[in-house]
Order: C-alpha cells, then structure tokens, then sequence
C-alpha cells in the first residue's frame, strides 16, 4: 500500500490528543482528508461521523424523479412508478412487451402474436433472466406499473398488519409527541440520541410484552415510560403467531422434495421483507425500489449548516460546503526510492509491482511530505511528531494513561522518526498555479520556481545529503524531507501521529475574509492565528530483516 | 512528487488539442469521433466509431470530452437496439474528466462528467452514469441501468454500496489533471 496521511478528528475522544495509530481502533479517528468538513464558527474539524445529518430531498435512484416528502411516507420510501427490483439478483428490472418468440415454452401469454409493445407487458432482469411471469405478474399498460401492483400489495398480510399497527400504535404516537415538545429535557443535539415517538413506541411495547427488556433499555426513564405503557391497549394481530405449524410442515415437506438448490430462496432475498415469507424462489415478487436522499450536514455543536446539496437531485453542486479541504494544508507522503533522489524522471526498475520500495528492519529512510496551501494567504507550517505517550503533556493525559502506560511503554514503536524542526512557509495559494499546472510544467526542475523562495534553500534542497528539511518550494506546494530510522526488530506497519500546527493571518475566524478585505486593512498589522490538527502518518510495512527472527519473538 | 508514467514517444500521436491516441489503439470510424482535448487512448484500446446509425452523412458516434482516460485494452462500443423492428446503433456520449479502467468494455449511452471506472469492468448498453460516480473494478453493470451521481457501484451485477463524499469533484478532477500532466514521453 501507498504511503498514507489521515487526518484527526476528535469528535470520538474525551481528550484532545490522538489515539496511537497502531491500535487497529483508531481507524475511526483518522480521515482522508477529502472526507472532511470543518466548521468555521467552532474552528473544528468534522467528520462524517459526528455531523448531524439531515434529508434534504429523495428521489429515485433509477428513474431519477424527485419525490416530494410529502408522498414519501404515502410510498413507503420506494418509487412509485415504473422502478423495480429483481427479487433474485436486485438488478433494475426492465418492462418488456410480450414477444412471441420469446414466449414459446408456455408461459401463458400466448395470445400475444401481433406487433411489437403488445400487452400482456412483464417485467425482466437483464442480468438474471427472471421474469414476472415466472410469479403470473402480468401488466396491461407498461406505464404506471406501480399503482397497477397496488391492489395487490394493500392485500399482502404484511402490509394489513402494518396498517393496523401504524393504527393501533396512532393514539400513543400523537401523545407521546405532543408530551415530548413539552418535556423537560429538549432531545439534545448529539445523533446518538435516537428517541423519538417511534422507537419510544416500540421499546415500550416491547417492554410490556417481553419482561425485562426494559432494563435492557439504553435510556431508563422509568417513571416517562411507566405512564404511556399503562395506558395503552393490547395488540391483537391479524395472524396468530404462534400459528405457522401447517406452513412450517408445508416448508418441510417441500424442503424434502427439492432437486436443486436453486429453488430454494436465499436468505438474502428474503431478507428484506417484513414478512415470513415462502421459501420457494418461484414465489419471490419484484420489489419497489428504494428511494435515495441528499442530506445536509450540519456541525454537531453549533448546528451550522456544513453541506447543503443544491435542490435538484442529479445536481453535484452545493449551495454550501464547507470542506476541510479548503482550509487545512492537503498533505501527501511519499517515500522516493534510492535513485528517485539522484535522477529525478526517470524510472529505475522496479522490483515491487506496487510501486513502493519496502521498509527493511533496520535501516534509515528518507521521506517526503508535500504540503498544499489552500489559503489565498501564505502560511507558516511546523510539524513535529507526536509521541504515543506524550511525557508530561498534561496531568490529565498522564492520569488517563497510568493504567495502560505500562503496556504502551512496551510497545514503544520500534522506529524513529525525525522531521525539519523549524517552521517553513508555504506561499499562497492563486489561481493562476493552476493553469501554469495545467500547461506542461511537469520535468521543470524546482529551480525555476524556487527563485522567488527567500533563502535560497533550494539549492540545500537539491544537495543529495540533505534529507532533513525543505527540500522543494514551487507554487503553494513545499516539500519537505525527513527521516525514520528502522529498528533492527521493526515489524508491523511505521505509522506515527504527527501534529501539524500551521500560522495564518487572519482578523477573524474565517480566512478567506482576509481576501475580500479593503488593501489598507492588509496594510497594517494583520493578526496571526494558529491552528493545530493531527494526523496519523503510514510509511507502509516493515519488511522484517529475517525471516526467524518472526519466529523468536 | 508524483511519479511520471512515461511512455515512449513514437508509441503515440499527439493532437493539436493535446489529445494523446496510441498507435497501438483501434480506432476504427475516426470521422465519428470526437476527443475534448488532453484526453488519453491507451494502448490496446478499441474505438468503434463505426457503429454509426443507418443513414447517409456522417454522425457523431462517441464523443468524450477534456482529460479523460481510456484505459489499455478498453472496448468502446456504441449501444445498440432493434426500435420497432429497425436495428440501429446510438450514439454515445461521455463527459469532462471520466477515466475508464484498463480492461473494460464500455457500451453505456452517457457516462457524466468526473466519473471513474475500475478496471475489468462491464458497463452494458444503454447505461447512464450521472456525474461523480464510481464503479469500482471487476463491476458489471447490466443493460439499461442508471447510476445516480456521487455513488459508488460495485459487485456483479453492480449495485449501489455507497455515497461518496461531497468533494469527489474537486478529487476526480485534481488526478485526472494530475495523470494527463504525468503522461509524458520519455524522450524529450
């Protein structure tokens, strides 16, 4: 695998410093950085895992149609029209006119000898080859297929004892609605709070019917639930549960008679009714296809809205997206190979298909982290790596890491990592880089560029000794090199986190304001801001040195 | 830092536009075809520009439009279907920024702008890829299917896994840059 950098977001841990990447749960704490957003008024990074999310429309993902959501619910989430699945492959199912020819092994509908589009129409899987036929599901327009299903629908006995839930569960449902806005405890903003009407509803039911699930309940309001689960009536189903025996011995003896095992349904294509349903494949029904939803995506903490998608459904735009792509420097690591550094363009030959050289237990590699400003303003970037156990960073962390600091000594990466000290700058970044991107700068050695760097480092950076340090500024990109020296019994992957705090200057929180500001504000004394985010760095697989040396340890 | 992905220069033509056709692609019907612009045919790729509707004149048959990518060894085929009782080929139409992955046969009707498509994949006549999606490799896409934008399609036959994140544009569109500008030759 390629080099890596992930960004940190902290929305996961009680303190602010990173998890130690080598613990295979941090991956829930480092990001690309493409995935995450940051929010201007907390200053935040945010991630996929701690927004807020809110359907900002649906719409089919086959035919496209934007469904208002106030037919949503009426649909039952899924496409009202001419969408559907195939029960067997869950390809999109075409319509298709009855045609002779293909109709010749007697499946009924051969009446149908005049031209092309006459009805009966059915529906066919061009992956699977299963047609509604198979199930007599036969259409006399192609359009409309939906409502035409309906009738048939409304009579399953699934949907009959959903209405009549929905029915039973009405009274309790407007109730408990109208005490949960008057409640004292407004539900907070964190997504982990699930309780509302429904699932209330149901954990109560639950709790009535199956004793001591209640304790089980991850929100033990007992004297709230205690009220609305008296008052409710009980609920009879249509069907006796308890009264499948005649289907279940049906089940058997068919299961008894079967000669391939295709005509046994898979669970996963039963999977998704709501229902018991037959185990025979030839009973399997198209299904309506599931609606999609753009979302909006809102900070946690501050409810701003971090995305919000434009309103058309197909549309890739966004009418806003704070991305943290815009405001933290793009990062990307590589690690040059021996003759990369000595003859730059040219491929040496490689020995690994991948691309990347490995990293042998002990030796010392050099590696190069490139640095993108994204800021209409030059920054100043420091970098330092982050220890697992960060020596008397703060009583806090200390404290929190008494108890498994013994073990955390123990497993002290086997390898050091050196980066440049000082802080560097980044330039700015303009539009016009992109075009000169555009154009064929690429093969132009740094030097061009470099002309404008202040302290003719460049010339350091193309010495071959140096690998510590800048190496390389052209554009808003800056190169630096640094160092990781491999211990002899290194194995595992070399990941490390590193703290990046970069200085930008700013009169208030959002950068990008300091562009549109008046040229005397830029004039004088502009205020500097420093922001600070970790991220884990993955400098791939230690190849061990020898192969019995695996063994010993 | 990247490194170049270096060819040698008689292996390919370079167009005006800065188009970049290998000698060692098919292309058959060129008339009927249109390249953006720093768009890429690799080795070993076809591209049936002759399928054309029945008719007299010449028609466009596959456009592609800027820095797209078509992979070594991809088959570009217009759709085809037999519209009451006449068989005839449709045109096809693909976006600004779609890499196409070595290997895949492609007879969809319209591939969007920003669009990536894995390796070894199958994408059947008449599909319609919206723009920002992606079909991971070894998909197939059966006949007629549409694939919304900013989702990833994979598995066989391919079905929706996922929506990927909002700047997938901004991504796409950096590293098809980025692979037109590393496509370079070697003598030079």
């Amino acid at each position: 695998m390629a080099p890596s950098i992930d960004y940190h977001c902290p929305c996961l841990a009680s303190s602010p410093a990173p998890p130690p990447p080598h613990l295979p749960s941090s991956s829930y704490s480092f990001h690309p950085l493409h995935e995450l957003f940051f929010c201007e008024e907390c200053d935040a990074v945010r991630c996929n895992r701690c927004v807020s999310v809110e359907v900002s429309g649906y719409y089919c993902p086959n035919c496209l149609f934007e469904v208002p959501s106030a037919s949503v619910r009426a649909e039952k989430n899924r496409c009202a029209r001419n969408c559907f699945m195939c029960p067997n492959c869950r390809n999109t199912l075409s319509v298709v006119p009855s045609d002779p020819p293909d109709m010749d092994d007697g499946r009924g509908s051969t009446a149908a000898l005049n031209a092309v589009g006459e009805p009966p129409f059915f529906l066919y899987c061009n992956h699977c080859r299963w047609d509604s036929a198979e199930v007599d599901i036969t259409f006399e327009k192609p359009t409309g297929l939906a409502a035409q299903l309906q009738k048939h629908e409304d009579s399953a006995p699934d949907s009959l004892e959903f209405e009549r839930l929905k029915e039973h569960f009405e009274p309790f449902l407007r109730a408990s609605s109208s005490s949960a806005l008057a409640g004292p405890t407004p539900a907070s903003h964190s997504h982990h709070a699930h309780v509302n009407p429904i699932t209330a509803a149901a954990s109560s039911a639950l709790a009535r019917d199956i004793p001591g699930v209640a304790k089980y309940a991850p929100h033990p309001r007992g004297r709230r639930d205690k009220g609305p689960r008296d008052e409710m009536s009980e609920y009879r189903s249509r069907v006796e549960v308890g009264g499948t025996s005649a289907m279940g011995e049906a089940d058997v003896d068919f299961m008894r008679r079967i000669e391939e095992e295709s005509e046994v349904a898979a669970v996963e294509q039963r999977w998704a009714n709501s229902w018991a349903t037959s185990l025979r494949t030839s009973d399997l029904k198209p299904l309506r296809i599931p609606l999609h939803s753009k979302k909006s995506k809102r900070c946690p903490t501050c409810r701003h809205i971090l995305i919000k998608p434009e309103q058309k459904a197909q549309s890739v735009r966004f009418k806003i997206k704070l991305v943290a792509a815009n405001y933290l420097p793009s990062m990307t690591v590589a690690l040059p190979r021996p003759l990369d550094i000595v003859r730059r363009g040219a491929r040496p030959p490689a020995d690994d298909p991948s691309g990347t050289p490995g990293l042998h237990a002990g030796s010392t590699y050099p590696f190069q982290i490139a640095l993108t400003n994204p800021l209409y303003d030059p920054i100043q970037v420091r970098l330092s790596v982050q220890r697992q156990i960060p020596p008397a960073v703060s009583a806090a962390a200390a404290a929190a890491a008494t108890e498994g600091g013994a073990t955390e000594k123990s497993r002290r990466p086997p390898f050091a990592v050196s980066l440049p000290s000082s802080a560097f700058p980044i330039a700015a970044f303009a539009e016009a880089w992109e075009y000169e991107d555009d154009e064929d700068m690429f093969g132009v050695d740094g030097d061009e560029f470099g002309l404008e760097s202040r302290d003719g480092r460049e010339t350091q950076g193309k010495a071959k000794s140096k690998t510590v340090g800048v190496l390389e500024k052209r554009a808003n990109v800056t190169i630096v090199g640094g160092e990781v020296v491999i211990g002899k019994d290194a194995r595992g992957e070399v990941k490390f986190n590193m703290l990046v705090s970069y200085t930008y200057r700013s009169d208030d929180a959002l950068p990008e304001d300091e562009v549109r500001g008046t040229p005397s504000r830029t004039s004088k004394a502009p205020e500097m801001k420093t922001f600070s985010f970790s991220t884990a760095v993955n400098l791939g697989p230690v190849v061990p040195r020898e192969e019995n040396r695996m063994d010993t340890d | 830092m990247d490194a170049p992905i270096s060819y040698p220069k008689s292996d390919y033509i370079e167009t005006d536009t800065g188009n970049k056709v290998s000698r060692r692609a098919t292309i058959s019907g060129p008339q009927n075809i249109i390249l953006g612009g720093k768009t890429v045919i690799s080795n070993g790729a076809i591209i049936r520009g002759d399928l054309k509707r029945t008719g007299p004149g010449h028609a466009v048959v596959i456009s592609l439009g800027r820095y797209c990518l078509v992979g070594e060894g991809c088959v570009m085929r217009p759709p085809y279907k037999t519209y009451r009782g006449n068989f005839n080929y449709y045109p096809m139409k693909i976006g600004d920024h779609v890499h196409i992955g070595a290997g895949s046969v492609v007879e969809a009707a319209t591939i969007g702008n920003h669009v990536e498509v894995g390796k070894n994949c199958v994408i059947g006549k008449f599909t319609i890829i919206k723009d920002c999606a992606k079909i991971a490799d070894n998909t197939i896409i059966p006949p007629n299917t549409v694939i919304p934008a900013l989702a990833l399609f994979s598995g066989s036959p391919g079905r929706f896994i996922e929506d990927l994140p909002e700047s997938t544009q901004e991504m796409v569109e950096s590293r098809t840059k980025s692979y037109y500008t590393r496509f370079q030759p070697l003598d030079r």
